[in-house]
């Protein structure tokens, strides 16, 4: 494969200590109050049960959602993540083996990879397609290929959300810490207008386009890739946006403005 | 919305009934269950599907990938490794995809470790979590060995995991972005499944009875299939449509009613340009809980009117978890390509409230199609229709 088809974008989301929408992260806005997400976007119950990944990912996706104008209920649902609910999983060992005690139901169902997806997808009542996925560091390129292959085939729009909490660190000793970070971009075929942009997935090119207006914490998250995709959307930039930080196959995204709403 | 059926050249398959093709068809044949006592320690009882065929060492410089996920991934390549090469021959590597399914990834690996951490107050030195445990690592070792260099991610969807990449194949493949796939999973037994499950009281003490009377819970298992998916080339079995649903009802337990499986169902069918009386046989999720085979028989019956023999092969492997998709659609094709159905083993006496067509012995008949159903955590479902070429 050297390239995907390109598909449009009609909206993104993004959330990172600090920011904790898009908007704010365009206006330059950080605040350093915003160190964990909310999760307003998942109803009270699953809200209790959510991971603070599960918790960042729903309001990701429910803000690019809401701004693309489409139906949360029905509109398929890409989540990456690379290493998922690791933490949670950490939190089950140790009740086990340090301490002992029985496996919580609610922690085990809350551990699987696809806890968010499923919270999305029960707070919304979307009883259509949702996926998880994971590439490692191609994980932005991986989701945005799932995401553009069900635009392709089923001619209606995506979203597809990445995001990573810090792994934990006793797992990680050898290896940089990074920072949470979560974004979303709503896919649609390039007919959908007005969009924000469009975007196609590259196999090779040069990057033009960076990380350098991100805290060096998040540049290390695996999913740097799609948040930078998402500040080039805001931005209007047209470029070749890297979906991965150096660690990946060197995936590329191609993005250029959109016709002006 | 129709989609071109997906050509799987050749697949390869891995669980308690043994190490390929004709140790599995051997088993279900006879009617014999691959469960058996855990191979480790647990403070309950219950029985388990583990894999005890020989799983090949990686390669000296995959050693620190180096895992049961990784190594029985292995295996199942090495068993298709005919196909891959001839594969290579006609696909360029950067048009041959890795898309596969794992719940577990490496967890077995990491829960190893971190009861090592808790003892000893460090992790092993050979353990290595971004070799050994993320979801990207056995994606790694299948590049490696198979030279493919295409798009390549691990679904994790919980127990639809190995089912999904078939949909993801079938997506690339019409975008025109490939032209070959290897597609399936693997999931390896581990504590944290089996404690989880226990402690959802979901765990038979024995081997589990899927849509049994009596049924008590579900058996764990371990395994994996690989299928290799090609633009053209002899077909063994077509994936004719790939249902991806969701129940929106409930973190862990089926929608009662088995809306989202029925919906899943009548996608694969839709997607195909089939109808219901054009399937012959449905391999199902029946996992032996009440409750899941008490939804999944509701919405088998509100799809056909006409009785179809549904079996459900978790009697013989156990649930294999993520992997199973992949497990059970090879039973699917087997039933096509042998024209037989093998027993569901353990569901004698029937659940007479299930009220479907459930074989419990083998059943000899041309089968041109198969539902292959798959329902996981998070209310994900996946039904795959499964054709003869």
């Amino acid at each position: 494969m050297n390239g995907s088809p390109e598909v449009a974008i009609l909206g993104v989301g993004l959330w990172l200590p600090g920011f904790p929408t898009a908007a704010a992260w365009a206006a330059g806005a950080a605040d350093a109050a915003v160190e964990k997400p909310v999760g307003a976007a998942l109803d009270r119950v699953n809200r209790r049960r959510a991971s603070p990944l599960d918790r960042a990912l729903a309001d990701t996706v429910a803000a690019a959602v809401a701004q693309a104008g489409v139906d949360a209920a029905t509109v398929p649902v890409v989540i990456g993540s690379s290493i998922g609910e690791a933490a949670t999983m950490i939190g089950l060992l140790d009740e086990l083996w340090r301490h002992g005690n029985p496996m919580s139901p609610a922690d085990f169902t809350m551990s699987v990879h696809n806890a968010a997806s499923g919270l999305i997808s029960i707070s919304t009542r979307n009883r259509g397609t949702t996926t998880s996925l994971a590439a490692d560091h191609d994980t932005p390129a991986a989701a945005l290929l799932e995401g553009i292959g069900l635009v392709q085939t089923r001619g209606v729009p995506v979203v597809v959300a990445c995001g990573d909490e810090p792994a934990p660190a006793m797992l990680v000793q050898h290896a940089p810490p990074w920072s949470m970070l979560t974004a979303a971009v709503v896919l649609a075929p390039l007919t959908a207008t007005p969009h924000l942009a469009r975007v196609a997935v590259a196999t090779t090119g040069t990057a033009t386009l960076g990380f350098d207006r991100f805290p060096p914490l998040a540049i290390e998250n695996p999913q740097i890739g799609l948040a930078a995709l998402v500040d080039a959307v805001l931005r209007r930039t047209a470029g070749v946006v890297p979906l991965d930080n150096g660690k990946g196959r060197g995936h590329r995204a191609v993005v250029a403005p959109g016709p002006a709403a | 919305m129709r989609t071109d059926p997906l050509r799987v050249t050749d697949y390869a398959v891995l669980s308690a009934l043994g190490a390929d093709r004709a140790q599995h068809l051997e088993a279900l044949g006879a009617g014999r269950s691959g469960l058996g006592p855990a191979p480790f320690e647990l403070p309950f009882t219950t029985a388990v599907g583990a894999v005890t065929a020989a799983l090949p060492e990686l390669p000296a410089a995959l050693a620190p990938w180096s895992t049961r996920l990784a190594r029985m991934t292995a295996q199942l390549l090495a068993q298709l490794d005919a196909p891959l090469r001839r594969a290579r021959q006609r696909w360029r590597p950067e048009r041959i995809a890795v898309l596969l399914g794992t719940s577990t990834a490496g967890a077995d690996s990491t829960e190893r470790a971190y009861r090592t951490f808790v003892q000893t107050g460090a992790f092993p030195d050979r353990y290595d979590f971004l070799r050994q445990h993320t979801f990207g690592a056995v994606l790694h070792v299948v590049q490696a060995l198979t030279g493919a260099a295409g798009p390549a991610w691990m679904v994790s969807t919980a127990c639809t995991s190995s089912a999904k990449p078939f949909a993801s194949a079938q997506r690339l493949m019409q975008a025109g972005a490939i032209d070959a796939a290897i597609v399936g999973g693997v999931d390896t037994l581990c504590q944290m499944t089996l404690h989880g499950f226990e402690a959802l009281q979901a765990l038979d003490r024995g081997a589990c009875r899927p849509f049994a009377r009596d049924r008590l819970g579900i058996s764990i298992g371990e395994g994996g299939a690989l299928a290799l998916v090609e633009r053209q080339g002899d077909a063994r079995v077509l994936v004719e449509g790939v249902g991806e649903t969701s129940d929106a009802y409930h973190v862990s337990a089926p929608h009662p009613e088995g809306h989202g499986a029925l919906a899943a169902m009548r996608e694969a069918l839709q997607q195909a340009g089939r109808r219901p009386a054009d399937v012959d046989h449905v391999n199902a999720h029946g996992t032996g809980t009440r409750l899941n085979d008490s939804a999944e028989a509701k919405a088998i019956r509100a799809v056909f009117e006409d009785p179809v023999p549904v079996v459900s092969t978790k009697g013989y492997t156990g649930h294999t978890l993520g992997a199973a998709g992949a497990i059970e659609f090879v039973f699917a094709a087997c039933a096509i390509e042998e024209g037989w159905i093998p027993p569901s083993l353990g569901a004698a006496p029937l659940d007479p409230e299930i009220q479907l067509h459930v074989p419990t012995a083998v059943l000899r008949t041309p089968v041109r199609r198969a539902l292959s159903n798959s329902f996981a955590f998070g209310g994900n479902n996946v039904s795959l229709l499964v054709a003869a070429p």
